[in-house]
């Protein structure tokens, strides 16, 4: 008699891109900072000692779209139709292939294109689950989606459904959790429709890096689907709700400036200003003495509150960081695979989200 | 020498393309595009350059120390633009070539002010190269040459700028005097982080302290940042029980963010939004005046409790004769070190620091002060963070104030005014508990489960005592310490089931951060079952084969586990102690349950 509760802990993935096109080159060779030694290991070629590191999940540069979806997102989809909240974190440096890995190839708005990618293939596969779970249950049961697409930049939280929005809120509500007051919910009833508010909100995003002069790849974008099901089963009804995350981190290359920079200075503001980041300071002070009361006043990033549950929380999560063999990105990838072991620490609880009323009629 | 000579035309060229190379550098470079980033930082370099260059044609004949210094200048700026522009080598030469130069002078007003920046940098320049030890020789060397300046000398220094400005345009005293002070308070706030970054977190906190002072003093800050900076200090001095220093702190945070000024209530959306954000920073700084109670009276407590966590009578009178002895003197002499603020800021303070004490209540009258002035803290806070958009925040706060009654019952001698304050605890927290999604609040679900059977196991504790004072129990205590236990059973039930898997399996082996909770749970259920009262002798076995269930599963757990078991280990004891006397004492039962067989 064996018996093994799965892990919680955030599951990590790796992908390696391909250098570039045209070029053919084997593993060894002098190009490479890393090879692929097995499905979960990886080996970065650092000097002196090459170092191993493992994840759940290694993709090789050969592999298909279509694997990486079946091991990385197809277990998340299906827990989110039983009920959990799920979310998938793209993490890598710019040019590492988030894009790719997530959308499919930059040219094509095409949904149907065979090297599409990750969320496209999630959107089929929810919305497959979801007519075979209704064949399955006849009219005793019903769905509802709905999406909302934001981003993040510069800690102020953008629209990308409604671009005439100004910049919206955090909130919390007690049976909600945290949500973005103001967000517009489209309702979705089938893959390609969400395939087309997505792209609609990836081409927001894009016009609005030249309008006000952002950068994409210094922004988080959001998009979250909500699943609720209502089955009726004689006088009670079950509505279970669940969220779907697909999360598009800011190139890693511009976390610099956060929490990357070890032991720099920060150095004094404005001239006429006080010193900018003394607060911080004195944060990491107080952080020392655990177990007492102490209220600190400075929060949370915008990011990590709207994803609190998903990052040791009440959700099923996994992150995938992608990375570009080329020499030329060592410390970049470097410091991806050592986040994404980070990543690995954090644990997360997963509670079936049910919620029984009686209905008495 | 026309160049040097002041109120030459060529003299004038110089000021003008120093002048020029300092607006790019500070002012336009901020408007650089992406794509460019430095193009301004360059322009400014290449001027700097031209300047060097017209320097050294006029190098003969000149006054070699007035040449020099101005040399150093421009080392200087030259050093800087280099860092920012990502040249850390090219910078460091810069720089040392300019404190080279300055050595000897190092301490005459006209260099002094200069060389201390120069040092600054220095220090920027190696943290950024991850050598913090390097960067504090820098700045340490920095603080000295200050303290040895002010102490030989002292008049306001010249700032470097005016090495190249006409003789008209120099500054006056009072601005040369802000702005030499200005550069020390930056080596104070670099030192600051230098020591957080070696781990001397005391001396990190020293500096910050007197970071935030020389601001004040100096009128350099923004009212309500440094507020939340105090106020954040505070929560320092709390971790280390300097309940006077975080007093000082929170009550100057006070102060300093009243005088921020309130924007008039206008229509556009952007006022609405800066009024908003000043009622939370308010209400961010009242809870930590909620959280400087709450230390204050806990560790009052800790002084005050005995073995079985009551109030110690004797220790209480010990306490309070320490306490006139030593009063005053002691604190004295800590005060003068930390002070904030000028006289007329001060008096205000002092005034603020008046409404609480900072020193260990040892009565229930003085606990109640301030339990109170926590309280209103508690309504001040809640004003903003309302449960409707602020769920997290609000419910800490309430579980806060939860504490404060808790901690206050301690002092309570009178045990039914006692169960009283911990049935306030139950209003407050149970209609929150029952609203929560623990769907997306797991943690504070679990907390609050874990609250609330705590405090119904405390008043059941409190029936019982109360009720082993009568003679005899009537039957409405009965009911009351049954029902209190049920619904203690409960809570902590629930907290159970909120480990178990999604096929509602309790996990085999506990995660570390809830295996004491889950233990104590089980511990205090078996306890429960325990103390449940029936007439009904069938029913007492019934209640004594559960109870010594929940006893046999802490043993078997630490047996199986034996890392859980310092984790439990007066609980563990108990257990075994009941493992071994409960089956007795069940057979004893039966036998007069059955006598007959």
């Amino acid at each position: 008699y064996s018996f093994s509760v799965e892990g919680d802990t955030i599951k990590v993935y790796v992908r390696v891109r391909p250098p570039s096109e045209g070029t053919v080159l084997t593993d060894g060779d002098q190009g490479l900072c890393l090879s692929v030694l097995s499905s979960n290991t990886i080996r970065l070629h650092s000097k002196p000692e090459p170092k191993i590191f493992t994840f759940d999940y290694v993709a090789n540069m050969e592999a298909t779209q279509e694997s990486v979806f079946s091991s990385v997102a197809k277990n998340i989809v299906e827990s989110c139709m039983n009920g959990y909240n799920g979310t998938i974190f793209a993490y890598g440096q710019t040019g590492s292939g988030k894009t790719f890995t997530m959308m499919g190839p930059s040219d094509s708005d095409n949904f149907t294109h065979s090297l599409r990618g990750v969320i496209p293939r999630s959107f089929e596969y929810l919305f497959f689950l979801i007519e075979r779970e209704k064949e399955k249950a006849g009219s005793g049961k019903s769905f509802l989606c709905k999406c909302s697409f934001i981003e993040i930049y510069n800690e102020q939280i953008f629209d990308l459904l409604d671009t005439a929005s100004a910049g919206l809120f955090l909130r919390e509500h007690i049976k909600k959790g945290v949500f973005v007051d103001g967000a517009v919910e489209q309702v979705l009833s089938s893959a390609a429709e969400a395939y087309q508010v997505l792209t609609m909100g990836w081409r927001n995003r894009r016009v609005a890096s030249t309008s006000m002069n952002r950068e994409s790849s210094r922004s988080h974008a959001v998009f979250t689907i909500t699943v609720e099901s209502m089955e009726k089963n004689n006088e009670i009804v079950n509505i279970r709700s669940s969220l779907l995350n697909l999360v598009d981190l800011a190139g890693s290359e511009r976390q610099k400036d956060t929490h990357a920079e070890g032991l720099r200075l920060k150095e004094a503001g404005n001239i006429n200003r006080s010193l900018s980041c003394l607060g911080l300071v004195i944060t990491a002070l107080v952080d020392v003495s655990n177990g007492k009361q102490r209220h600190i006043c400075y929060r949370d990033s915008k990011l990590t509150f709207l994803l609190r549950d998903s990052l040791g929380g009440n959700a099923k999560t996994c992150i995938i960081a992608n990375v570009h063999p080329g020499s030329r990105c060592f410390g970049e990838t470097l410091s991806t695979l050592n986040f994404a072991q980070r990543a690995k620490l954090i644990k997360n609880k997963a509670v079936v989200n049910e919620d029984t009323q009686g209905n008495v009629s | 020498m026309a160049a040097a000579g002041p109120g030459g035309a060529e003299w004038a060229e110089v000021c003008d393309k120093f002048r020029a190379a300092r607006t790019l550098s500070s002012v336009e470079s901020r408007k650089d595009p992406e794509t460019e980033p430095y193009r301004s930082k360059y322009s400014a370099r290449a001027l700097l350059q031209e300047v060097k260059q017209l320097l050294s044609a006029a190098e003969e004949g000149g006054e070699a120390r007035l040449l020099a210094v101005r040399r150093a200048v421009l080392e200087y700026e030259l050093g800087v633009n280099h860092t920012d522009t990502e040249e850390l080598s090219a910078g460091e030469e810069h720089l040392q070539r300019c404190t080279q130069l300055l050595e000897p002078h190092r301490l005459s007003p006209d260099c002094v002010s200069l060389y201390i920046q120069a040092q600054n940098n220095l220090g920027i320049l190696w943290s950024e190269r991850d050598e913090i030890k390097t960067a504090q020789t820098y700045l340490e060397s920095a603080e000295a040459l200050y303290n040895q300046y002010m102490k030989e000398d002292g008049n306001p220094p010249l700032d470097p700028s005016e090495h190249f400005m006409a003789e008209e345009e120099k500054l006056t005293d009072q601005e040369r005097s802000k702005r030499f002070e200005k550069a020390y308070t930056h080596t104070l706030y670099y030192l600051a982080q230098v020591y957080q970054h070696l781990e001397m977190i005391e001396k990190a906190a020293q500096y910050c302290h007197t970071t935030l002072k020389r601001q004040l003093e100096y009128c350099g800050y923004y009212p309500v940042e440094w507020a939340l900076n105090a106020a954040t200090l505070s929560q320092y001095y709390l971790s280390k029980q300097c309940f006077m220093e975080s007093r000082h702190c929170l009550a100057a945070a006070s102060v300093i963010f009243s005088q921020a000024g309130q924007v008039p209530s206008a229509e556009d959306s952007e006022a609405e939004q800066d009024q908003q954000d000043l009622r939370q920073r308010k209400a961010e700084i009242a809870r930590c005046w909620i959280k400087y109670c709450l230390n204050l009276l806990q560790s009052a407590r800790k002084l005050l409790e005995d073995n079985v966590g009551e109030l110690d009578p004797d220790r209480q009178l010990e306490l309070k004769a320490q306490r006139k002895k030593e009063e005053d003197e002691k604190e004295n002499g800590r005060k003068k070190a930390v002070l904030f603020g000028t006289s007329d800021i001060y008096d205000s303070v002092l005034a603020m620091e008046e409404k609480v004490s900072s020193v260990y209540p040892l009565d229930f009258q003085e606990a109640r002060e301030i339990f109170l002035v926590g309280q209103n803290y508690v309504q001040e806070a809640k004003e903003f963070f309302q449960v409707d958009g602020y769920v997290t925040d609000h419910i800490e706060i309430v579980q806060d104030h939860s504490a404060l009654f808790k901690v206050l019952a301690f002092f309570e001698e009178d045990y039914e005014r006692r169960c009283k304050m911990h049935k306030r605890r139950i209003d407050m927290l149970e209609p929150l508990y029952a609203d929560l999604n623990p769907q997306y609040y797991l943690l504070i679900s679990r907390q609050l489960q874990f609250e609330l059977a705590d405090t119904y196991y405390e008043m059941m504790d409190l029936k019982v005592a109360i009720g082993n004072r009568l003679e005899e129990l009537d039957s409405h205590t009965i009911k009351k310490i049954n029902s209190l236990a049920q619904l203690a059973i409960k809570y902590y039930e629930l907290f159970l089931d909120s480990l178990r898997n999604p096929d509602k399996v309790f996990p085999e082996k506990l995660e570390e951060d809830v295996l004491r909770p889950a233990m104590v749970a089980k511990f205090h259920i078996a306890r429960l079952y325990g103390k449940l009262i029936t007439s009904d002798s069938k029913k007492q076995l019934e209640n004594m084969q559960t109870s010594l269930e929940y006893y046999t599963f802490l043993v078997d757990y630490c047996e199986k586990y034996p890392d859980a078991v310092h984790t439990v280990e007066t609980e563990l004891e108990l257990s075994k102690e009941m493992v071994g006397l409960l089956p007795t004492r069940m057979e004893r039962l039966r036998a007069k349950l059955c006598p007959f067989i």
